[in-house]
């Protein structure tokens, strides 16, 4: 469904995208992840026919985005970064104006903002005035606007972007009914979002593709820290003997019920020191009411992989 | 086609929506009424060369509804789409750049001759009340209003050349308004300098004189050549628009 090969946008003095290559078939759900400034907006852009790359091509439903732009803009459905919108007509003007600029008419339109109205909950405003509207029902046009020519690409840049959390779990909800129709590109800073709905992600950091895999082989690959947290008490000098455990980084002393003790160790990636800071314990003959090993999270990824230039 | 539509309908709604777009069309009417007056005013004092047709749009009246009106139409049209933000949304729609300026300069033409119709009016108003007190000669009337139609497209498509230059209203408001002064005055300078310039130029500056070209028809002669101008002159206008939107989309 998208064939991106080495795509580069440069702009005087900066490269926002540089030789991006990735594709992605259809029916699947894309996360476009990255820091603010990574190239994430720009290359949605360029996918949506908005700007030419510099270099490199890219095509979507086997048509060029350059090329064949208006074939290409056919099948995407784009919602751009804040939901641009005409804030001095109604929802169902608005939606009845960009579904007839999609090629629908007659019939076919009304049945469709219909559908698409009743799919993002805004029958209850569709005579508002889109200037009156709040953040989050101007995010839901953008989508029931994106979602109406039933386009088999849906390019979404940051759709949940300053909603609550009930509005971000029906969109999520939403999406998930649209997921084997469609192909859906979206790109969010919320990771516990891209964790539950998609099946890879891209990671973007300086207009340079980081990362193209599922969230679990990224975890799993990756060599990530992990955390360790420990509650014991008895003895002393406790934080210096487990920072001398082989493996363990970092050690920090938490809150905890007197005279427990709770401390977290940061430990090197794919280390294992239950067993060594078990055999501690029962050398100095502390005891232990918690042990617990926190595997790393998408978060943790995503902090290692971006680190470098902060 | 149905884009093209589509794209009309929706800008109309939006001129229609702007409180802009009445406080223009209050103006114009109030201006062509004192204009209209000043005709009478002159025909009134003693039998005249000139007939209402003639005066009325001789006047200096005239010339003050003429040039507001052209910024303040074309100066939202793709500025604000710009500001919005909404030119994204737009131009990934399955749409021609030559569809969106075609859609918004038409809408601005049909605005601009729903402004001009009330002064119509007033002649035939006139013409019922008073029982044709004056001749009102059809022919320069309706070359007249032909005439002020082309002008109108010429101006328009300067409006919606600097409408598409920038983003802030204003900006292209005072450009738009700055190219159809400067345009009228080239006219009016070269004719009082008259003989220090040289033969030439004299008469390429009758060509385009504004002022001529409406004095020429309300006393009665069409002339096809300065409707021709006017079109053409629109056309290349637009053209330069069209230039401009697509540099800005496939900067590269």
């Amino acid at each position: 469904m998208i064939e991106v090969t080495n795509l580069s946008k440069h702009y005087v003095g900066r490269t926002a995208v540089d030789n991006l290559t990735f594709s992605v078939e259809p029916g699947e759900v894309v996360g476009f992840l990255g820091p603010n400034g990574a190239g994430k907006s720009t290359t949605m852009r360029i996918l949506a026919g908005y700007l030419p790359p510099s270099a490199g091509s890219a095509k979507v439903n086997g048509f060029d985005t350059f090329k064949q732009s208006i074939q290409a803009r056919r099948s995407v459905g784009y919602m751009p970064e804040n939901a641009p919108l005409y804030l001095d007509m109604r929802v169902k003007e608005y939606l009845h104006f960009r579904g007839a600029l999609k090629g629908l008419s007659g019939r076919e339109l009304r049945r469709r903002t219909g559908e698409v109205m009743e799919g993002c909950q805004l029958d209850d405003v569709r005579r508002k005035i889109i200037g009156n509207l709040s953040k989050g029902f101007r995010q839901r046009v953008a989508l029931a606007d994106a979602l109406l020519g039933r386009p088999p690409l849906l390019i979404l840049d940051e759709p949940t972007n300053g909603l609550d959390p009930n509005q971000i779990r029906h969109i999520r909800q939403l999406l998930h009914a649209f997921k084997s129709r469609q192909t859906i590109l979206l790109s969010t800073h919320i990771l516990s979002e891209i964790e539950a709905s998609c099946d890879r992600i891209l990671l973007l950091h300086h207009g340079k593709l980081r990362a193209n895999d599922t969230p679990q082989n990224l975890v799993r690959k990756l060599r990530v820290a992990s955390d360790v947290h420990v509650e014991l008490t008895g003895g002393k000098d406790h934080a210096t003997l487990l920072a001398q455990i082989n493996g363990v980084r970092k050690v920090t002393e938490d809150k905890a019920d007197s005279p427990w003790l709770r401390f977290t160790l940061r430990v090197e990636a794919r280390a294992d020191i239950r067993e060594s800071l078990f055999d501690m314990a029962l050398k100095n003959k502390w005891q232990v009411r918690e042990l617990h090993r926190e595997l790393p999270r998408l978060e943790d990824v995503f902090v290692e992989l971006t680190m470098s230039d902060h | 086609m149905t884009v093209l539509l589509t794209l009309f309908f929706k800008e109309l709604r939006s001129f229609f929506y702007s409180p802009v777009a009445y406080i223009v069309l209050a103006m114009v009417m109030v201006i062509n009424g004192f204009s209209f007056r000043g005709a009478i005013a002159a025909l009134e004092s003693g039998p005249q060369q000139g007939s209402l047709v003639s005066y009325t749009f001789t006047s200096p009246w005239f010339w003050w509804s003429y040039f507001f009106v052209f910024p303040l139409l074309t100066m939202r049209l793709f500025s604000e789409e710009r500001k919005l933000g909404t030119w994204e949304t737009l131009f990934t729609a399955p749409v021609h750049t030559w569809q969106v300026i075609a859609g918004k300069y038409l809408a601005a033409v049909f605005f601009y001759c729903l402004l001009w119709a009330p002064s119509l009016l007033n002649f035939f108003v006139f013409q019922w009340m008073t029982a044709s007190a004056a001749d009102i000669p059809t022919g320069a009337l309706y070359s007249t209003y032909l005439l002020i139609f082309f002008m109108g497209l010429f101006n328009l498509a300067v409006g919606c050349f600097t409408s598409s230059l920038t983003s802030n209203q204003i900006v292209a408001a005072v450009m738009s308004f700055t190219i159809s002064l400067l345009h009228f005055v080239v006219g009016i300078f070269a004719l009082y300098l008259g003989r220090r310039l040289p033969e030439a130029l004299i008469d390429i500056v009758h060509y385009i004189t504004t002022k001529e070209h409406l004095e020429l028809f309300a006393s009665g002669l069409m002339d096809t050549r300065p409707l021709v101008y006017y079109g053409v002159v629109a056309l290349l206008f637009l053209t330069f628009t069209h230039y401009v939107l697509e540099f800005r989309r496939w900067r590269v």
